[in-house]
């Protein structure tokens, strides 16, 4: 028997309110891992950006498209590996309009050259290539969807009229967590030769990878400069600016997110400090005869932070074992299928975790800092006359 | 356990363990002085018996406080076990407690979350003793109280008077030379009371332990070699 294993023992004298306690805070624990995945779910295409890789769109906006010729001058630029284009095709499951996600039409050559992460078989990128409506699809939406290799597949465009009839040659996984493993793929000879005339030739915007990513700057001004002079005009910028200015839209609802996590732990603090306040008031006439047979006010105040401890340690326990589940499993795989696009990857972070723990157990304490200084100070003779 | 006191004793008196010169006790209260105990003389000799009586609020268990070292005296000099109290800091005071005073309090006070070992073993926690032998004085304790067979179960499935045995052990293991019980038998039935009783009595006898004993029984001040009557603050 040790001072602490005492404490630990306390924490069960009643274990209804230390049970309701723990499982409070592991709930809060959860809302925070939770607040904190969404952060760093977010961050996760900035963090992982190429940075050899930069991207080129319309000057005005993304909706509005480029010269299909652009390519070619783009490929020409000093610097520039290997570029490759898209365009967005806005498809929809005729069957279900509800359900989205993320259809580009790409050159696969040059696409899976560029976008090396995204990862296909040999054979799967020889059949692409040579079927003209064959689709590839992130295992995540393939999984969603339930569609496999062979399947028939017709979709609609917003943007696009009438039916486009693919067939899916092949499911893409990711080497990298950035990469949004809920798209539909498909060539893009298809779609322009689906469209009339004068629609045709026309992409998306241009992405490409660059030898030296010391010089992205400069690559991405002369590659602007080159079209200064065009009717249609560019912007080019890395990977990483791109994801950053589209985070930077969002920067209000990231901060409101930190402030709630900070919120949540405030919450948190004040039920296990109620608790542990209570706890102790009951229990002072028994510090009382602690103190009468020899332990000092520190040997209290340990008792006290070792409850504490010991219910920072449990919350922190259950939280997470919660969180797994709750957060990966549930959560984590909804927002992979259904919004691949902002959360690619959204699994709890090691580092979310440890900090998780770290700050149940340290709260936990730190509420347990009042009790247990005002139960030490107690003089003995009051505390012995303390009933409840 | 040992019977026989180990601890240095500087007599003063004839045996006296315990001598209060002109001890007085006041306390504030609501910007009133209160005098609970008013130049008091008082010497215990050493394996006494004392009962401590008087109506409530008479000084009983102040004065029981202030041999304990649970509390100091106002004025006046209080010498326990040949320790000036009244000049001792508090962490002075608490190991004089640990060392030299065995407490038996009224509603028992074990703690439900310990077994009976464990309750009796917890003073011990304080000691350079391994896990091994404090489990073994633990034991031992439990067995002069005769709860030996009980050693394993929590204060809840024990009746009053085991629990105030449980209590006596944990008195005892430190082997103190003085015990002070306020009310031992105030919550218990007449026969597990004078169960109580006959063991503070083998306490005194075969162990040598000096006891002092606050109680408003007399049936159980008179299992005590002396009893003293206290009023208004003053031994009458």
């Amino acid at each position: 028997m040790t001072l602490l294993g005492v404490a630990a023992k306390n924490v069960l004298r009643n274990k209804f309110r230390t049970g309701l306690t723990i499982f409070g805070a592991a709930i809060a624990i959860l809302a925070f891992v939770l607040l904190r995945t969404v952060l760093t779910a977010w961050n996760v295409q900035i963090d992982h950006a190429a940075k050899d890789r930069i991207g080129t769109r319309h000057k005005v906006t993304f909706i509005m498209s480029l010269p299909k010729r652009y390519i070619d001058t783009v490929r020409g630029v000093d610097g520039v590996k290997e570029a490759t284009w898209a365009s967005w095709f806005g498809g929809k499951d005729p069957n279900d309009p509800q359900n989205f996600f993320a259809s580009l039409a790409v050159e696969p050559e040059t696409f899976l050259k560029v976008y090396d992460e995204i990862s296909v078989t040999p054979d799967v990128k020889e059949r692409w290539k040579t079927t003209k409506q064959g689709a590839v699809v992130g295992d995540v939406l393939a999984r969603r969807m339930g569609l496999k290799v062979g399947d028939k597949f017709t979709m609609q465009s917003a943007i696009y009229p009438g039916d486009y009839a693919f067939e899916i040659v092949g499911i893409y996984t990711a080497t990298a967590k950035s990469v949004d493993r809920s798209q539909f793929l498909f060539q893009w000879d298809f779609l322009n030769d689906s469209l009339p005339e004068k629609r045709r030739d026309q992409i998306g915007w241009i992405v490409s990878r660059i030898d030296e990513p010391s010089r992205s700057a400069d690559i991405s001004a002369a590659i602007d400069k080159i079209f200064d002079e065009k009717d249609v005009q560019t912007v080019t910028m890395s990977e990483r600016a791109m994801n950053l200015s589209f985070m930077a839209m969002l920067s209000a609802i990231l901060t409101a997110l930190e402030v709630v996590s900070a919120i949540i732990l405030g919450i948190m603090m004040m039920i296990l400090g109620n608790t542990i306040a209570m706890s102790v008031r009951e229990r002072t006439n028994e510090y009382g005869v602690l103190r009468a047979v020899g332990f000092l006010p520190k040997h209290v105040a340990m008792f006290i932070l070792g409850e504490g401890l010991t219910i920072g340690v449990l919350a922190a326990i259950l939280g997470l074992a919660i969180s797994y589940p709750v957060v990966e499993k549930g959560m984590g795989r909804w927002l992979e299928e259904n919004m691949g696009g902002m959360f690619p990857y959204f699994q709890i972070e090691v580092q979310t975790a440890v900090l998780a723990a770290f700050l149940s157990i340290l709260l936990a304490v730190v509420a347990s800092l009042v009790p247990a200084y005002r139960a030490s100070k107690l003089p003995v003779t009051q505390a012995l006359r303390r009933v409840g | 356990m040992s019977t026989e006191s180990s601890t240095p004793y500087r007599k003063e008196g004839p045996n006296a363990i315990v001598e209060l010169r002109r001890v007085s006790k006041v306390f504030a209260r609501d910007k009133e002085e209160v005098r609970v105990l008013d130049n008091l003389d008082l010497d215990i000799a050493e394996g006494a018996f004392e009962a401590l009586m008087g109506p409530s609020g008479s000084g009983k268990s102040t004065l029981l406080n202030l041999i304990a070292g649970l509390d100091r005296p106002s004025s006046g000099t209080a010498r326990v076990a040949g320790h000036d109290l009244g000049s001792m800091s508090d962490g002075q005071l608490a190991k004089f407690r640990s060392s030299t005073i065995g407490f038996i309090f009224q509603a028992y006070n074990l703690m439900p979350v310990l077994t009976a070992l464990e309750n009796v073993e917890l003073p011990l926690l304080l000691t350079k003793l391994n896990g091994a032998e404090r489990k073994k004085r633990s034991q031992t304790a439990l067995r002069i109280v005769g709860l030996e067979e009980r050693m394993g179960h929590y204060p809840r499935q024990l009746s009053g008077g085991q629990e105030q045995r449980v209590a006596i052990a944990r008195a005892i293991v430190n082997d103190p030379q003085i015990i002070v019980a306020d009310e031992p038998t105030g919550d218990l039935d007449r026969k597990s009371a004078d169960e109580i009783l006959t063991l503070m009595e083998k306490l005194n006898k075969e162990f040598k332990k000096t006891i002092l004993m606050v109680t408003h029984d007399p049936q159980a001040a008179e299992r005590a070699t002396l009893t003293r009557k206290l009023d208004k603050g003053a031994l009458r």
